[in-house]
């Protein structure tokens, strides 16, 4: 099958037209053209089924999306029923989705940034945050090419390869290090960002960090902690306006 | 106040979009994080360290968001350009924490805006359902570059809005000897405590958070070295 390094790179851009109506359904058409691009002159009507089964609503995860990407490809190369390649990108959807965050959102993200701000804090500087920059994006990159080629190669049994894959694995148990990372940043970010200032600037952070805190966990879901930092801001500017 | 160059403008015009382009549509590779896109503004404007530590701060709140499907979450990134912009400009002491609330401001703003791309992108979708339906290659085309466009178009905006509002700050503030001296540390305290809800909450229960306790004791081990 031709095409495969052009779906990669559109693959970059596959949340390009994310829409409430067929959420990344467009992107995921767009990238699979490259991909269909053979049936066009071997079974035009084939291809332009395809095309139209690709561009139906799907949604997970953008990073994993070559698995789907490339399994229902692979299904239409080999002449699939359109309604097993429809049944097959529905039921990938959640897992799919479910696993890229954890992995991604909710671990190799966090982890990295927090990573980032002790590293910072520790003095080292621009090059600490180019460093990671770069990591991330090598490994985001090596893991769009594995679930494209996964997907391409295992077409419709892509459920089975996922679930013997590192993937699962590495999803459930992400979370520690995570944890690990965001709990020694918290303290050295801190320290970091109060370091030119008194005593009592030390206390008002502590303060406010308690307050934080108990809003975020008993406040309700309307309590943010964007506008728990605003509206502590104001409250801050109003005392410092009208404070004697 | 020191003037800014049209030409270092034009430049965080352009980053800034970058940076709005990436949380979402392409290419998702980090710059869109506050703590890169801050840092890579102060080094625009000459002034790394400001970048880094409002950079640092607005990271924190960051921490707390998971940016998962279609619920509304802030966007930090085009924020932390304007927020940069006002902190280079400002005495040092508040600067961090003027600088964060400004970012903070507009990246709610910003997150409003997200959900207007994806109710125009989904209307256009809408328009052209038939075709798509039908298997058009052209309409897919059109619709994806589309998409592309009008968030260039949104972050570009988000870009403008947060460095005008600097550039307004700036002048009003930039001559004030004494900015509020206790914003830094409320916002960094609260910025802790999102950092911190956010690691709890991924953690969940069980062994998991016994790992956010060893990071927690590290860091402040290693918080001491820092501090002295």
């Amino acid at each position: 099958m031709k095409g495969r390094g052009r779906a990669l790179l559109r693959l970059l851009a596959v949340q390009g037209a994310w829409s409430y109506e067929r959420m990344i359904g467009v992107g995921m058409a767009y990238a699979s053209q490259p991909l269909l691009g053979d049936l066009e002159s071997a079974d035009p009507v084939r291809h332009r089924e395809a095309t139209a089964r690709s561009a139906e609503f799907f949604n997970c995860h953008p990073y994993l999306a070559g698995l789907a990407l490339g399994a229902s490809a692979r299904a239409e190369h080999d002449g699939v029923a359109g309604t097993q390649i429809q049944r097959l990108r529905t039921a990938l959807c959640s897992p799919l989705g479910a696993l890229g965050d954890q992995l991604f959102w909710a671990g190799l993200v966090p982890i990295l940034m927090s990573l980032a701000l002790v590293g910072l804090a520790l003095g080292g500087g621009g090059p600490v945050l180019v460093g990671i920059v770069v990591l991330y994006n090598v490994a985001r990159m090596l893991i769009t090419r594995w679930a494209l080629t996964t997907g391409l190669e295992t077409g419709m049994q892509v459920g089975t390869a996922i679930s013997t894959s590192w993937l699962p694995r590495t999803a459930a148990r992400i979370a520690a290090p995570a944890g690990l990372a965001a709990g020694l940043a918290v303290p050295v970010a801190g320290a970091w960002l109060l370091q030119p200032m008194a005593g009592r600037s030390m206390l008002v952070a502590v303060l406010s960090a308690c307050a934080t805190l108990a809003l975020l966990r008993w406040g309700g879901a309307r309590w943010t902690s964007l506008r728990v930092g605003l509206v502590l801001a104001v409250l801050t500017l109003l005392w410092t306006r009208f404070a004697p | 106040m020191t003037e800014v160059p049209l030409i270092s403008l034009g430049l965080l015009l352009m980053w800034g979009t970058v940076v709005g382009l990436d949380l979402v549509s392409v290419p998702q590779g980090l710059l869109s994080r506050p703590l890169v896109s801050a840092a890579v503004t102060g080094w625009l404007l000459g002034n790394i360290e400001a970048g880094l530590r409002v950079g640092a701060l607005l990271e924190l709140f960051a921490l707390d968001v998971l940016p998962v499907g279609a619920s509304r979450y802030p966007e930090y990134g085009p924020a932390a350009v304007g927020a940069v912009l006002l902190a280079a400009g400002l005495p040092s002491g508040a600067q961090t924490g003027v600088g964060a609330l400004l970012g903070l401001l507009v990246a709610m703003l910003a997150g409003y805006s997200l959900e207007w791309l994806r109710h125009a992108n989904a209307r256009h979708v809408h328009r052209w359902s038939t075709e798509l339906d039908a298997g058009s290659a052209t309409v897919i085309y059109r619709l994806q570059w589309a998409g592309i466009a009008r968030d260039v178009i949104r972050s570009g905006g988000i870009t403008v809005v947060a460095l005008a509002l600097a550039l307004i700050m700036r002048t009003r503030l930039g001559g004030v000897v004494q900015l509020p001296g206790f914003l830094t540390p409320v916002l960094v305290g609260a910025g802790l405590a999102a950092a911190l809800s956010g690691a709890l909450r991924t953690a969940g229960r069980g062994r998991r958070l016994v790992w956010v306790g060893v990071g927690l004791a590290a860091g402040l081990v290693l918080a001491l070295g820092v501090t002295t």
